[in-house]
């Protein structure tokens, strides 16, 4: 017995020293750890989750702000058509953009002390965090902040003020442009190379970048809140389109997210056929209100006669949408479609995060609202209406069709009887805004639905009848539409429903779609 | 197969021995010499018999060489093999009971009952496929206390959770561990096994009885012995059963309104506008009119139904066939038993085109070699074939929205018929479910081998030593395939149509999982004076490996060629690999006092790879008590009432290390990971990783369940009265949970050590026997469980765990103090005495803000009840079981409101009403109520109006019923062919013929028309139960007959 035990013990021992080898075998053979994640290899994914997410932002922003009302064949719109959000609806939304925050905070903490090796990762990094905090701001209003992004450490998140977060990005978006032009003169700094999907690895177009993201917080909310610093880096503003494109292409998971979702997918079956053109803003292409031909047939698929319906309005005379949707104006719509014009220009195109005409028109209401002491606003405006004629008549690969400063021209010419064109007739600083808005409202069609959408709700243009009995031409409010508001549109979302469940104590109680307000709304 | 048999068969008659029969007179005894009256003779083998009169005395007819049975309640049976005598007298033993009964144990230790300090129940071969479930778990449902198993989902094989006293770990894995011969198998294998194999279950109820199996075992265990043959006997056994599956159950719809939809605004007149196309059924009451449906095809012809209820819905799920052909073969002698066994199960399904089938052999058996050496051997190969549609959930679920006025069986010939055609197809919005399940196909394989060798070495008298080496292996492949469909340009741009084009695709893939376990223990036997001792040490070692490969590819070229290579764009293409060991050292030690009084310890260290070094090591210790009250009582001994009583106790503490799951075993759940393909990564040669979101805490532990039970085994009146009766109480800490997180950390998912949960309860057993004569045999019982399952805490972080939630955040919870699990959701407003609130202005209730507990989802209570009767060659049992105490959330309501199917859009005849039970508030008294009797809601309609809405739909009380139900489980009668009649045979011993039947009736509580409350919606291995939704078949019953006959 005792023996039994000493050769049971002894084998123990024996056993013991192979014992740590036997076990130990837990080393991942199927997937990367965190500990060989790289700035260079984060980075470049993050870019074109952002870009994916921004496509969901624009169908959001693009179905509250007019671009787009329900097709025929479909049914069931429920809260897109009624307005009475609920928890559950966009909530995609909330955690896309927390997920691609993740992979910008990961930069943040793998180069936080890594600079300025790698300053230029740090600072693209900050600069999309800012980009992409704004998105949630601007949906969300009070959002986690401070107490947000650190895992572990923050299970559940206190919420911060709007204003706050904003004040507190324009500060981040600084301290980037600090960061690079420290970079600029440093040694040993790694570039940002083929890892950069918007600007390949040019510094300077960041610094734009930044500084017209911080623009655009100064003039969402320098009524409502004050900024530490309101000059801007000397790099000035974006004056070319910035597009994300790591390389996109017809190919399984690897096509332009937009084009994706509503046009072909790489197998040419038919993206989202539920949803087509609003006759609101079809009136500014078609005559109704203005007449733009040229940027009319660069978006739209048989322009004039495209298929056009009201938000709200349901039955059988609501027409079907083509296979490749009413976004797509090339006729080939079965062998080989994209390489064309407009929004929808082929599975390969950039994905926009900034647009130049955007940019412009900010630039311009700057100097409206005296933000910015020199430029002039007629030039601004007139060349916010050129970029945006410009990236309409781009093909994917960016070569121009048709002349788009002529067509341009000629668009300002036909319609200079009206104060949204001929800049001017705009004679008082409202009616200034209203031709910036009005026209950003145009150049953002289909493109960032969400910011025409927070441009709406800041100045209430473009100007939409509230009596009742206005037409779809007049306003862009669903038919169905059950808002209490006089201009019986929605206020904001809700938070996701993941919040009421998960982060209970702190999420913000009794937000009403009608009468909750992001913070810079007029309301 | 067939053409086996038979030469088997055949080969076995030149075996037969005949002989001459002859008349036997005898009497039967006891030690004393009494005689024993009414003791029953058979003659083995055959129903063939007589029983002794009041004196002892019978007589019969038996040859040379027939075995006879003698037996006779309160004495051990004796059989003997006859020879040449005639006449003689037999000695019946007293019986020892069932108490010294040996059964088989954790880690294949033979142990009697008496010496057992935990609850275990055993359940016999016959016992177990009374019902002819070709599934091992649907045979074992309501026959063990404390052990639960649900059908999670219905189909041709359908998964079974099978959970013991109750959920302990709150994410992680709770269901019990399955022990094939003293191997560790996976949960799949118990599905693959065949019943007629099954030799014995014994279940292991509570941690403290399994803990020499290792970490797993905190589940309680599921011992499952084979046949091995038996000395002295070779016998051929063929049967063959014939099971017919019928859906049983349907969701209760309205039966009023038809199809088409008036939500589409108003016309000049002010009346809703109506459309045909509209596939909800909020259109016109049934009134026998025919009316167009659908939109006109391009030959101008329109598809039109008559507006009358038409049960065609239920008339498309079929009736499903099984068939089930078995052969056995044993032999034995003095030295080797051998036992032979296949199976051929061919089964069609309920959905249309389903099949599967699965072949089954085992080869099983024992071999002394020398007098000191033994080797006992099991091995098994089945292999199962599936040909399924993928999309059984999603045809339900569109069927459920067909309003009732069409008759969706006309629609089956969509090849050849214009309106059953997807292109001609009334409905734009769902598939013609016959074209759904021809269009998309699974076809899976899956071969498994099990087999355990084991060798046992005894050098001397009570000193053994014993080698294990098992291995459990799966290899599986996979085809799904999806055909192309194009419409035509007319189908797909007329006007309100949404049809789109269908791409072709193929996925493929294929693994593999093995599961290797070795055991190398001693064993010392020892009897001292009144003291006895048995001391078991060894180790155990255990490797868990699998491997799976997964491939597709989208938009096929050449029509009809479903290979990965057929597609345009890059074939998607994964892998993954898991390795898992894990070791143990165990003790065990035994100490018997005078044959009455035992007491019983544990000890186990383990070690597991998959846990960080400073982590991986824990032990667990295990101690019990039994005391045969009966024997150690002189009172009790002779008491002409209590045949037995054990009194038992224990307490044991069992480290489970709950990571992963049964695929991956848990490697790897330490570091968190990038991933390279998110958004499309790569592009040619540039590289993105995203971070995953996944959480990990800095040190996970294993989590560690401490609990006692206590319980007494007492028989009345020589056995006919026996029970089991226990109390356990159990408290798991340090939860290994995987939990979601908000993303605003960044992360969805969080996996920590945190919480505690409970679980007590009380198992019964009895049963009784009024009558055991020869010709009858009448046995009534049942089995009752109390389980008192609830979160004690969690953690401050996290003040609730989602288990299972849909995508409104309603769903299953673990929620601190509260039973595990209950199900959260949301609720109309309330004023404090309950009523609902309504807006005065338009009669409306709202939704709460935010999700509140609304039932609790585990089964408080179940009972069983069962009863045989034999009469001479007639047998008759029955099973009912019955659950209480619970809720369950039928996800399928709201969507059955939106499509208007929905039994409760039509109570009030599409018209406004007043909401029940409802209030609004003072205005001159805020907060103060006054009852509702007048204001109606503002549409009492849908499509538009309150049933297709919000607020009716995504409050999740609406659909929040009792889970409640009795079933009727099992119901069998067989009858043996009489033994004269056999005989002119010559070569066949015995032949029965049985009828059964499974779950044949089922009485749920009247609030729930929706659907089995067995069901979990969120699947087999998440603990998230008390949901149902659409996922499944409609729950079916089975009946069949059997023919079974012994050469």
């Amino acid at each position: 017995m005792k023996k039994l035990t000493n050769i049971l013990f002894i084998g123990l021992l024996v056993y013991g020293t192979s014992c740590k080898k036997y076990l130990d075998i837990n080393t991942n053979p199927n997937s990367a750890t965190v500990e060989s994640a790289a700035p260079e290899l984060i980075l470049p994914q993050a870019l074109v989750g952002t870009a994916s997410n921004l496509n969901g932002f624009n169908s959001y922003g693009s179905q509250l702000v007019g671009y787009m009302a329900n097709a025929g064949g479909y049914g069931g719109f429920g809260t897109s058509v009624t307005y009475k959000f609920g928890s559950s609806d966009f909530q995609g939304r909330w955690s896309t953009t927390y997920d691609n925050l993740e992979d910008y905070q990961t930069i943040l903490n793998l180069t936080n002390d890594k600079l300025p090796q790698y300053a230029y990762f740090n600072a693209a990094a900050r600069i999309m965090k800012a980009y992409s905090f704004q998105l949630l701001v601007d949906a969300y209003n009070d959002v986690p902040y401070i107490e947000a992004l650190q895992g572990s450490d923050k299970l559940t998140t206190k919420y911060d003020k709007g204003a706050a977060v904003y004040t507190s990005l324009a500060n981040q978006l600084d301290s980037a442009i600090a960061t690079i032009n420290e970079a600029e003169t440093a040694t040993g700094v790694t570039p940002l190379g083929p890892a950069d999907v918007i600007f390949g690895g040019d510094a300077e177009s960041w610094i734009k970048l930044a500084n017209t993201l911080k623009l655009r917080l100064i003039i969402h909310a320098k009524d409502k809140t004050s900024f530490a610093n309101t000059t801007f880096d000397k790099a000035g503003f974006l004056t070319e389109d910035a597009l994300i494109n790591p390389g996109f292409k017809r190919d399984n998971g690897r096509q332009n997210p937009q084009w994706e979702a509503w046009a072909f997918t790489y197998t040419l079956s038919a993206g989202n056929k539920a949803w087509m053109p609003n006759k609101f803003v079809f009136g500014f292409y078609d005559g109704n209100k203005l007449s733009d031909p040229g940027r009319g047939k660069a978006i739209y698929y048989q322009f004039p006669t495209t298929g056009v319906n009201q938000l709200g309005h349901e039955g059988n005379d609501v027409v079907s949408s083509p296979t490749g949707s009413f976004w797509y104006p090339g006729s080939d719509r079965s062998s080989a479609p994209g390489n064309t014009t407009g929004v929808l220009k082929g599975p390969d195109a950039g994905y926009p995060a900034f647009l130049a005409s955007e940019s412009y028109f900010l630039q311009a209401e700057a100097v409206v609202k005296g933000i910015l002491t020199s430029g002039d606003a007629k030039t601004l405006f007139n060349e916010g209406i050129k970029a945006s004629f410009k990236y309409l008549y781009a093909l994917p690969g960016g070569t121009l069709q048709g002349d788009p400063d002529a067509d341009a021209e000629n668009y300002i010419s036909e319609n200079d009887g009206s104060k949204l064109v001929n800049f001017d007739l705009a004679s008082t600083p409202a009616e200034k805004t209203e031709a910036i808005i009005t026209q950003k409202y145009i150049a953002l069609n289909f493109i960032h639905g969400h910011e025409a959408w927070n441009e709406y709700r800041r100045t209430h243009y473009p100007t939409i009848k509230t009596t009742p009995g206005a037409n779809a031409y007049e306003t862009f409010a669903s038919t169905q539409s059950e808002s209490t508001r006089p201009d019986r549109l929605p206020t904001r979302i809700l938070y996701p429903s993941v919040e009421g469940s998960l982060n209970t104590a702190n999420v913000p109680k009794d937000i009403s779609p009608f009468t909750s307000f992001i913070f810079w709304a007029l309301q | 197969m067939r053409k086996i048999l038979s030469m088997l068969v055949l080969s076995m008659l030149y075996f037969t021995v005949f002989a001459q029969p002859q008349t036997i007179t005898g009497k039967v005894v006891d030690k004393n010499g009494q005689p024993v009256e009414n003791a029953s003779v058979i003659v083995k083998s055959t129903r063939k018999g007589t029983s002794a009169d009041p004196q002892g005395k019978f007589t019969l007819t038996a040859k040379k060489g027939d075995v006879l049975v003698i037996s006779a309640i309160g004495f051990k049976n004796l059989e003997f093999t006859l020879k040449e005598q005639t006449s003689f007298s037999v000695v019946l033993e007293n019986a020892e009971s069932l108490m010294d009964e040996v059964i088989v144990t954790a880690g294949g230790i033979k142990s009697k009952r008496r010496e057992i300090g935990t609850a275990n129940t055993s359940i016999k071969a016959e016992v177990l496929t009374t019902g002819k479930a070709v599934n091992v778990a649907g045979g074992l449902q309501g026959k063990v206390a404390g052990l639960q198993i649900n059908a999670t989902g219905g189909g041709v094989n359908p998964n079974y959770r099978l959970i013991l006293r109750g959920q302990r770990s709150l994410t992680g894995n709770n269901q019990a561990l399955i022990v094939l011969d003293n191997v560790i198998v996976p949960n799949a294998v118990l599905g693959n096994l065949n019943p007629e194999d099954v030799e014995e279950i014994v279940v292991l109820n509570g941690s403290g009885a399994a803990a020499l199996y290792g970490s797993q075992a905190s589940n309680g265990a599921i011992v499952v012995t084979t046949k091995k043959g038996r000395r002295g006997l070779t016998q051929v056994r063929v049967s063959n059963t014939t099971t017919i599956e019928q859906v049983a159950f349907f969701p209760k719809i309205q039966k009023k309104f038809g199809a088409g939809g008036s939500g589409y605004g108003t016309d000049e007149n002010g009346q809703p506008v109506f459309s045909y196309l509209e596939n909800q059924s909020y259109g016109p009451a049934f009134d026998g009119v025919k009316r167009p449906l659908g939109a006109p095809l391009e030959d101008g012809s329109q598809d039109s139904a008559v507006y009358a209820y038409n049960d065609g819905h239920n008339k498309f799920w079929k009736k499903g066939i099984t068939n089930q052909s078995d052969f056995s073969l044993t032999n034995g002698d003095e030295n080797s038993t051998f036992y032979l066994s296949g199976q051929y199960a061919n089964v069609t399904g309920t959905t249309p085109g389903d099949k599967y089938n699965r072949a089954s052999f085992r080869l099983n058996g024992t071999r002394k070699i020398g007098n000191m050496v033994s080797v006992t051997y099991s091995s098994a190969y089945t292999q199962n074939r599936y040909d399924i549609t993928t999309q059984t959930g999603s045809m339900y679920a569109n069927m459920l929205n067909m309003p009732s006025n069409v008759d969706i069986t006309k629609y089956k010939n969509w090849r050849t018929d214009k309106f059953a055609n997807p292109n001609g197809f009334y409905n734009p919005w769902y598939q013609n479910p016959y074209f759904t399940a021809d269009n998309y196909r699974s076809l899976q394989r899956n071969d498994y081998l099990t087999g355990n060798i084991e060798v046992r070495f005894t050098p001397i008298k009570g000193l053994g030593f014993v080698a294990r080496q098992g291995i459990a292996t799966r290899n599986y492949s996979n085809k799904n395939t999806v055909g192309a469909f194009d419409y035509t340009d007319y189908a797909e741009h007329t006007d309100a149509s949404s049809k789109t084009d269908i791409p072709a695709s193929v996925s493929d893939g294929s693994s593999y999982t093995t599961n290797l376990l070795s055991d190398l223990f001693a064993q010392y036997n020892l009897k001292k004076g009144d003291y006895s001792f048995n001391l078991i040490a060894g180790g155990q070692w255990r490797q868990d490996q699998a491997k799976y490969v997964g491939v597709s590819a989208n938009g096929l070229v050449v029509p009809g060629l479903f290979n990965v290579s057929n597609g345009v764009g890059t074939p998607g293409a994964a892998e993954s690999n898991f390795k898992a060991r894990q070791m143990g050292f165990y003790g065990d030690l035994r100490i018997g006092y005078k044959n009455y009084l035992f007491l019983h310890g544990t000890g186990r260290n383990d070690w597991v790879s998959i846990l960080a070094p400073e982590n991986r090591s824990f032990f667990y210790p295990s101690v019990d008590l039994s005391f045969v009250a009966s024997d150690a009582f002189e009172a009790i001994k002779h008491s002409k009432t209590i045949s037995y009583l054990k009194i038992r106790g224990g307490w044991s503490k069992v480290g489970q290390v709950n990571l992963g799951n049964s695929g991956d075993f848990g490697a790897y759940y330490l570091s968190p990971t990038i991933s390279p393909n998110a958004y499309g990564f790569p592009y040619g040669s540039l590289a993105g990783y995203t971070v995953d979101n996944v959480l990990i805490s800095k040190s996970l532990r294993p989590e560690i369940t401490k609990g006692y039970e206590v319980g007494f085994d007492l028989n009345l009146l020589k056995d006919r009265i026996v029970t089991n009766i226990t109390w356990y109480s159990t408290k798991t800490d340090n939860q290994t949970v995987n939990t979601s997180v908000t993303p605003t950390t960044g992360y969805t998912v969080l996996r920590t050590n945190t919480g505690q949960t409970q679980s007590r309860g009380l198992e019964v057993t009895a049963h009784f026997t009024p009558v055991r004569t020869r010709n009858w045999n009448v046995t009534v019982g049942g089995n009752y469980t109390y389980l008192d399952n609830k979160v004690n805490n969690i953690s401050a972080d996290l003040p609730k765990l989602p288990l299972a939630t849909y995508g409104s955040g309603a769903g299953s919870y673990a929620v601190p103090l509260q039973p595990f699990p209950v199900i959260m959701g949301y609720d109309y407003k309330r004023d404090p005495a309950g009523h609902v609130i309504i807006d005065p202005s338009n009669g409306l209730p709202s939704k709460t803000d935010t999700i509140s507990v609304l039932g609790n989802a585990v089964a408080k209570n179940r009972v069983s009840f069962d009863g045989s009767v034999s009469y001479k060659n007639f047998h008759f049992s029955i099973l009912f079981e019955y659950r209480g105490g619970y809720k369950i959330f039928n996800s399928m309501g709201s969507e059955m409101d939106w499509s208007g199917t929905g039994y409760r859009t039509a109570v009030y005849n599409r018209e406004r009403f007043v909401f029940p039970n409802s209030v609004y508030e003072d205005p001159n008294k805020p907060g103060t109520y006054i009852t509702n009797t007048n204001i109606t809601v503002k549409n009492g309609n849908g499509n538009a109006g309150f049933w297709s809405d919000n607020i009716n739909r995504d409050v999740t009380s609406n659909y929040v019923t009792s889970g409640d139900f009795w079933k009727l489980r099992e119901v069998s009668i067989s009858y043996d062919l009489p033994a004269s009649l056999l005989s002119k045979t010559k070569f066949i011993k015995a032949a029965t013929i049985s009828l059964q039947g499974r779950n044949l009736f089922v009485w749920l509580a009247k609030d729930n028309y929706y659907t089995d409350p067995e069901y979990s919606d969120a699947g087999n291995d998440n603990n998230g139960i008390g949901l149902t939704g659409l996922g499944q078949t409609p729950p079916s019953r089975f009946y069949g007959a059997t023919l079974s006959v012994t050469f």
